[in-house]
Parts: structure tokens; sequence; C-alpha cells
């Protein structure tokens, strides 16, 4: 075959989802349509995406990472984002405890001694992915009991095309059909979506992405079942290797009081220390309580500590105030509001930490959902979401061939008008007044067809059925000025920007703060229809669908009813 | 709200407005999930809701 990609027949695929991370990496299969995470030899879900190298021996995953401490050198970790990238393009920053990468004719490479003898070999980064992605593929071969085809693999939204086709030619290098890349956000919606219990329904979802070495914060549209991602943003700067770092200089100062040594200087002192950070991270995100201890930590000292979370979370607080501002920042980008957010998925493993998903708490709403651990009971774990969405994905296309993939994949297919006004109907409220019910939201893909049952007025009789679009608008209803707080009012119009929220004390001043509620604006009228004698207390059902050349079909009946109305607006 | 007296249409139905070129933007729909593939489906068969409910 000449192009870089496996092929394998439908009925010969055993498939799996694979979520490829910089810190750590997943497997996942699906059993009677639940996706389920699988656990490599070691027993772990998260697998480390770290490969090592000693005595002519290959570490993968948990194993390789113990060796950062006595083995750096030799120990490859945080490679997948230089993929496909030029050297000049990537930030080592993350590899200096471990081997560096390296410009070999502007790729990427590591230096490391493989063999147990001889020259040291110099390992390309689409090498070392392909000698993991074959690990993982073992790893879940062995679980299943058969040989693993194919998988569908999650990558960042800001993957490039050049990623994709190195990670591609990576995965095929280690004899693995991709099926398809998926976008990780989406990978999580979908596995919240999955659910059995779960409704499709059309919402506004925020997906927060808090991973090792960076965050990624989306906004998707999500409209019976179907994603469109409105808005993105990347950072590099907010992550779990930050809050290690807060838990590092902590500890670090506390031993170098006694001890008038900084173990932060000595390369070993502080790759134990970076992994002891991490477990007592872990362990502060399940208990209030975690303790910390490093065998001969420097000078050969032993060091015996402990923290407790609320202390965790104050020493943190700034990397915390971080993430809510990405979150912040990505709702602006989108050019909504926290009122307009219906659900947060928290995903990737610093998503654990309970703090993080109380601070979005006070960010958004009541109405929105913050999926959690901490705070939703019935919440996935985070770190499980992007490996069972392409294990879902991966089992809805397994039957497909690989072409029919392609086609349905291509920009033709997915590149669709959305209406930007919301499409719906005119109801009186209790108080008489004309409201606005919508039927189709905004940010809709067409072609969609929605139907709503609206209460008609309650002595029945002869209906009005007004079609309008509609869009929705912050109404700000302000306090009553009070005199001592000046500066408050000043800002009130960003009250609920970062910060304060996030405040720990609870909000005190909650009364002080403005209202702040979404309202629907009736826009233009699209048509009228009339249903004559409806019973007393009936309800009208209305089902509008917009076709993909913006025609609207508008059909309109009493519930109950056999025959209706029904008018078509061309385009 | 009630029918306001007088108002007639043919068939009960009239058409006022319409969904211009300027209110809708193009946007890459996610190609993922159920709902996606029979989208996908819908389009490269060139089906419509109804037909599609009928198979």
């Amino acid at each position: 075959m000449s192009e870089s990609k496996v092929s394998v027949a439908p009925s010969e695929r055993t498939v799996i989802g694979i979520t490829f991370g910089n810190s750590n990496s997943s497997i996942a299969c699906t059993v009677d349509d639940k996706a389920e995470v699988i656990a490599n030899e070691d027993g772990d879900r998260q697998i480390p995406t770290i490969l090592s190298y000693a005595d002519g021996d290959e570490y993968y995953g948990q194993q390789a990472k113990a060796f950062l401490i006595r083995n750096p050198k030799n120990t490859v970790a945080y490679f997948k984002d230089f993929l496909g990238k030029d050297f000049a393009a990537v930030d080592p920053t993350h590899n200096h405890a471990s081997a560096h990468p390296e410009d070999v004719e502007g790729t990427v490479s590591f230096t490391v001694q493989e063999k147990e003898e001889g020259e040291a070999s110099k390992l390309s980064v689409s090498e070392v992915t392909t000698r993991y992605l074959r690990r993982l593929i073992e790893a879940a071969s062995e679980y299943l009991g058969k040989k693993v085809t194919s998988a569908v693999m999650t990558v960042p939204t800001n993957f490039g095309d050049k990623q994709k086709v190195a990670l591609l030619a990576a995965a095929a290098a280690a004899n693995l059909e991709v099926l398809q890349l998926i976008n990780e956000p989406v990978a999580a919606a979908l596995a919240y979506d999955a659910r059995a219990e779960a409704e499709v329904q059309d919402k506004i979802v925020v997906v927060a992405d808090l991973g090792g070495t960076r965050s990624d914060v989306t906004v998707v549209a999500s409209r019976s079942g179907m994603y469109t991602i409105l808005a993105t943003v990347h950072d590099y700067d907010f992550h779990g290797a930050a809050l290690d770092k807060v838990l590092i200089d902590h500890f670090a100062k506390e031993f170098m009081k006694k001890h008038q040594v900084d173990p932060r200087e000595n390369a070993r002192s502080l790759a134990k220390l970076k992994a002891e950070a991490e477990g007592t991270k872990k362990a502060l995100s399940l208990s209030a309580n975690a303790s910390f201890s490093i065998e001969s930590l420097a000078n050969g000292i032993d060091f015996t500590s402990s923290i407790n979370r609320l202390r965790y979370e104050t020493i943190a607080r700034s990397t915390f105030e971080g993430f809510t501002r990405l979150v912040d920042s990505a709702v602006k980008k989108a050019g909504l509001d926290a009122l307009d957010i219906d659900e947060v998925i928290l995903s990737g493993g610093t998503s654990h930490t309970p703090r993080i998903a109380v601070n979005l708490g006070y960010l958004f709403p009541q109405t929105t959902k913050i999926l959690a651990p901490s705070t939703t009971p019935a919440a996935i774990n985070p770190s499980e979401l992007n490996a069972r969405g392409a294990a879902l994905q991966a089992s809805l296309i397994q039957e497909y061939e690989a072409e029919d993939i392609d086609q349905s994949t291509h920009a033709a297919v997915t590149t669709v008008p959305h209406v930007n006004n919301a499409i719906g109907v005119i109801s009186l409220n209790e108080a008489g007044e004309e409201v606005f019910v919508p039927v189709v939201a905004p940010e809709t893909a067409v072609p969609a067809r929605r139907t709503v049952h609206v209460a008609a007025p309650k002595d029945g009789g002869d209906v009005l059925v007004k079609i309008v679009e509609g869009n929705t608008h912050i109404k700000v209803t302000k306090p009553e000025p009070k005199v001592k707080d000046e500066s408050k009012s000043a800002k009130v119009e960003d009250a609920d920007e970062d910060g304060e929220d996030s405040d720990f004390s609870d909000d005190e001043d909650e009364e002080e703060e403005e209202k702040r509620e979404k309202v629907w604006k009736i826009g233009s009228t699209l048509a009228e229809a009339a249903i004559r004698g409806v019973k007393k207390g009936g309800k009208v059902e209305v089902t509008i669908l917009v076709d993909a050349n913006l025609s609207v079909t508008v059909t309109t009946r009493e519930v109950g009813a056999k025959t209706g109305v029904r008018g078509t607006l061309s385009a | 709200p009630t029918l306001p007296e007088g108002w007639t249409a043919e068939k009960d139905f009239k058409a006022i407005g319409k969904i211009a070129q300027n209110e809708v933007t193009q946007r890459a729909i996610e190609p993922v999930g159920p709902h996606f593939l029979a989208h996908a489906r819908r389009a490269r068969h060139k089906r419509t809701f109804s037909e599609d409910d009928r198979i």
C-alpha cells in the first residue's frame, strides 16, 4: 500500500477508542453499547504517556513514569504535542526533567539508550508515538482476547492537518487502522449524551478539558444530538502541572526551613517532589487531608508532612481562578453570556479538583448543570470521558467501509447553515402578555425539525398560531444603590466576572448584586395560521421544519385532532 | 392568542416572512454521534425527515 493507511474490512475489525494525551492516555471499548475504559496490565486506566528504556527493555505508562526519577535521560514524556510540528515551533518546557527534544532536520527527536550496549538511538517523535501506541493496542488486545485492528482517536480542536497526518502515519506504523479522528470536547459531550438515562435536548454546553500540560475550553451547541463548536480557547499556563508546582514549592519551602537545603535545585530531588506532589494533589481531590512523604529527598534526609484541602485551596487560589477565567473567556468568545449555558462538562484529570467545580458554580446561574464528581453524583469520571466518547463513536462506525466514513465526514456533509435566530410561536402567559416559546433554538443546523405543544387560550375557541423569529438578550435589573458601596456599584457591569464570585467567603453581599436574566425578544413574523374550535384547556401542536434550502414548513393542529393546517414559506 | 375577528387566509395559513440568507451562518457540524450519522445518511441519499422515518 502506498498510502500510510491501514485498511481493514468491517467484518474483521476489533475496535476501541483511544485518547492520546500529553500526560496520560486511555483505551476504551464498548460492551453492550456501553462504553468501558480498559485497564492495562498495571491496572491503570489513566496510562501515563511515557516511554522509557532501561537495560535494553522498553517500559511504558506507570512503569516508565517511575523512571523519571532514576533514569530521566532515557525516558521520553510529554511528546504528543510535538507530533507533526517543526522543531522551532515546539515548547520543551515540560521536557526538562526527561529526554530533551532535539532538532533533526527540523523534526523533533529524542536520544535514548534503548539497547543494553552500543550507541544511543535517535528516535523521532513519530517513532516514539508508534511504539507507545503499540503498547496501548497490546494492552487492549490482551484485555479483549483478540487483536485490536481499528480505533477512533481523540485530538484537540487545535490539532492542525499536519499533526493529524503525522498521528495517522504513526498509528499506521503501529498497524492500527484509525477509523476517524474526533475532537476531544465532542467526545466528552457524546460520552454524556450516550448514557441510557440522558435525554437528547437542545442545549449549549461548555466543555472544560483541564489537563496536565494544557487546558482547552470549548463551547458547543448541542442540537438534537448534533454538535457544533461555537468557540474554543486553549491555554498552556493553567493546568495540572501548575497545581503540582504550587505543592512542590510549598513543601520545598517547608523542607528548607528545617534543613537549609533547597530540594528543587537537585534534578533527582525535584523529580521526586514532582511525583509525590501529583500523588498528594490527587489525594486532595478525594479527601480533606493528604500526606506528603519522600524517602531521601535531599542529602539523604527523609521528608514527611501533610496538608489539608483548605490550605491547598488557599495556596493554589490564583491557579484555580485562572481556570474560571478561561471558561469565562470561552463563553464570551462565543458571543454568549453565562446565562446562555445549560451545562458545563468538566473533563480531564485536573477536573477532579472539587474547588474548580465550586468556582465554576459561582460563574454560572444555578440553572446551569456543572457535571463534575463533586457537584453531580451521577457525573462520569472526567478522566474517562474522551476515551468513552471515542469508543462509542468507534462502535457506531465499525460497520462502515472506510470510504463511507470519509464521505460522511466530508466538509460537504458537515458544513451546513445554522439559523442565527430562534424560531418559535407566540403564546400568552398567565398575565395575558405575549411571550415567545422557542421551537427551533438559535444555532441549530438545518435541515431541522422540531415540535412543541403550546397551551391554547383557556377558553379554547379559534386560535391564532403566530410563527415568529426570536432572540435572547440579557435584562439587567440594577439593585437599589447603597451608599457605602461605591466601588462595587461602579463595577456592577461585569459583576459576574471571575474573581469576585470565586471568592472563598460566601457571597455576603449577594443582595446588592444586580439581577440578570435572559429574556426573549420577539422578532419578525414569519407566518400565521388559524386553528378553529379548540376545546377548553386544549393544546396546540406546532411542528416547524426548516429545510436545507431555508424554506420553512409549518404544521399545526390541536393535540388529538386528526387534521391541521400546513403551509410552506419558500426560501 | 385568540384569533382576531375577520382573520382569513387561504387554507387558514398566511405566509408573511421567510428566513433570509443573512440570518444563517455556515458552520461545521461535528461528524460524531448517532444523530450525525443519521443526518449524513439523509444528506447522502437526499432523503427528507419523513422519508427517513418511514424506512
